[in-house]
């Protein structure tokens, strides 16, 4: 006689808000900073191209205490989701074999976040460089 | 100084009952001498002294068997290999794993997941079948290396009651089983990865996960089945685009 008679238990909706899944939700929200910087960008480039009173604009909003505090706000955001992108990029790769062990994720990390900074550096000194 | 070994520590264990109860409800058991006992020991010792009705599984006592994961405190663990020492004082509650449909008390129906571990083809496939006389299959320490943490799942599921989008959706492969997957798609012996990648696409295939990642936290065996998941997001998606340049 089967006398099994399963009892699924409701799963929370709000299982996004609480530990330990806060900081994944934190981390896929950050991403909407990198497009709010995409937006500003997108922004000079159609400002650019309706004249040079609109670019003027553009300029004046970014100098603005409010434009300053929004940049400090997704800077700090984009930060953060940089540094939680190469957390999991060793996650989403196939295992790194060097002679017969797979290297660390931590190396992995670690490796690809300078390589990145190094790169944003670089690009950082050339734009400097080619606007004097 | 009161005797530590004479310690008594409360257990609220969800206790349900099919046919009896409408719905699982805790029950509270004081469980004296407690201090250095496992959880799974302290369990024991409700069933031999203070109810004989508890449910749990457990057998092998030292976290290789993958029978005794539940919720303690609210987290997914081996009652083995969790210590009442280890944990905040206080109660300490204990339910089923998360996730899954409740038989009785602490155990769960794994008919579920058993089903997604044999569709998987869990066994290696080799592209020519070798009789004895022609030797073994080899294998260089590298190529073990690529699969080898993927083998040590002890199949607890204590992933899948991390994993809140098996949480959402009871028919997503989850990570447990994908481990297994990738332990023999990424085998040198083996040459069944495209029957496997057949069965992983779509919404209950890999791409119901997120990455939230809390599956690699938990798991007792540093499986890392979040890897096993997220590179095969990358597979099934090359094989989407790849598949009208495949030979069959």
């Amino acid at each position: 006689m089967n006398e099994s008679r399963p009892y699924r238990r409701p799963a929370p909706k709000d299982w996004w808000a609480k530990a330990p899944y806060r900081a994944y939700t934190v981390r896929e929200m950050s991403g909407l900073a990198v497009a709010g910087y995409g937006a500003v960008l997108f922004a000079g480039l159609y400002s650019l191209s309706q004249g040079p009173e609109s670019w003027a604009a553009y300029v004046r909003f970014l100098q603005s205490p409010v434009s300053l505090l929004l940049h400090a706000a997704l800077l700090a955001a984009v930060l953060y989701h940089v540094k939680t992108w190469f957390q999991i990029l060793p996650k989403t790769m196939p295992k790194l074999i060097l002679g017969r062990a797979p290297v660390a994720q931590r190396t992995i990390t670690r490796v690809a976040t300078i390589f990145a900074g190094a790169c944003s550096l670089a690009l950082v000194l050339i734009t400097l460089g080619v606007a004097r | 100084m009161p005797d530590p070994a004479k310690k008594t520590i409360e257990l609220r264990i969800l206790r349900y009952q099919p046919g009896v109860d409408a719905a699982p409800s805790f029950g509270t058991f004081e469980v004296a001498g407690a201090e250095n006992m496992s959880v799974l020991e302290a369990l024991q010792t409700i069933k031999d002294t203070l109810d004989g009705s508890l449910s749990f599984r457990w057998s092998c006592r030292m976290a290789v068997c993958g029978s005794c994961g539940m919720m303690i405190n609210g987290e997914p663990k081996l009652a083995c290999s969790t210590f009442l020492r280890d944990l905040p004082p206080g109660p300490v509650t204990v339910e089923p794993l998360n996730n899954f449909p409740i038989e009785r008390d602490l155990v769960i129906s794994v008919g579920g997941f058993v089903k997604k571990i044999e569709s998987i083809y869990p066994y290696i496939m080799p592209k020519e079948p070798k009789t004895v006389e022609q030797g073994p299959y080899r294998q260089t320490p590298a190529q073990l290396a690529a699969y080898e943490s993927f083998s040590d799942c002890i199949n607890c599921m204590l992933c899948y009651a991390a994993c809140p989008q098996f949480g959402e959706n009871p028919d997503f492969i989850g990570p447990g089983a994908m481990a297994l997957l990738q332990r023999y798609n990424g085998d040198s012996r083996d040459a069944g990865r495209q029957k496997r990648l057949d069965t992983i696409h779509g919404e209950n295939g890999v791409w119901s996960c997120t990455a939230v990642g809390i599956c690699s936290e938990v798991c007792p065996k540093s499986v890392d089945p979040a890897n096993a998941v997220n590179q095969n997001k990358t597979n099934s998606a090359f094989d989407f685009f790849l598949r009208f340049l495949r030979k069959e």
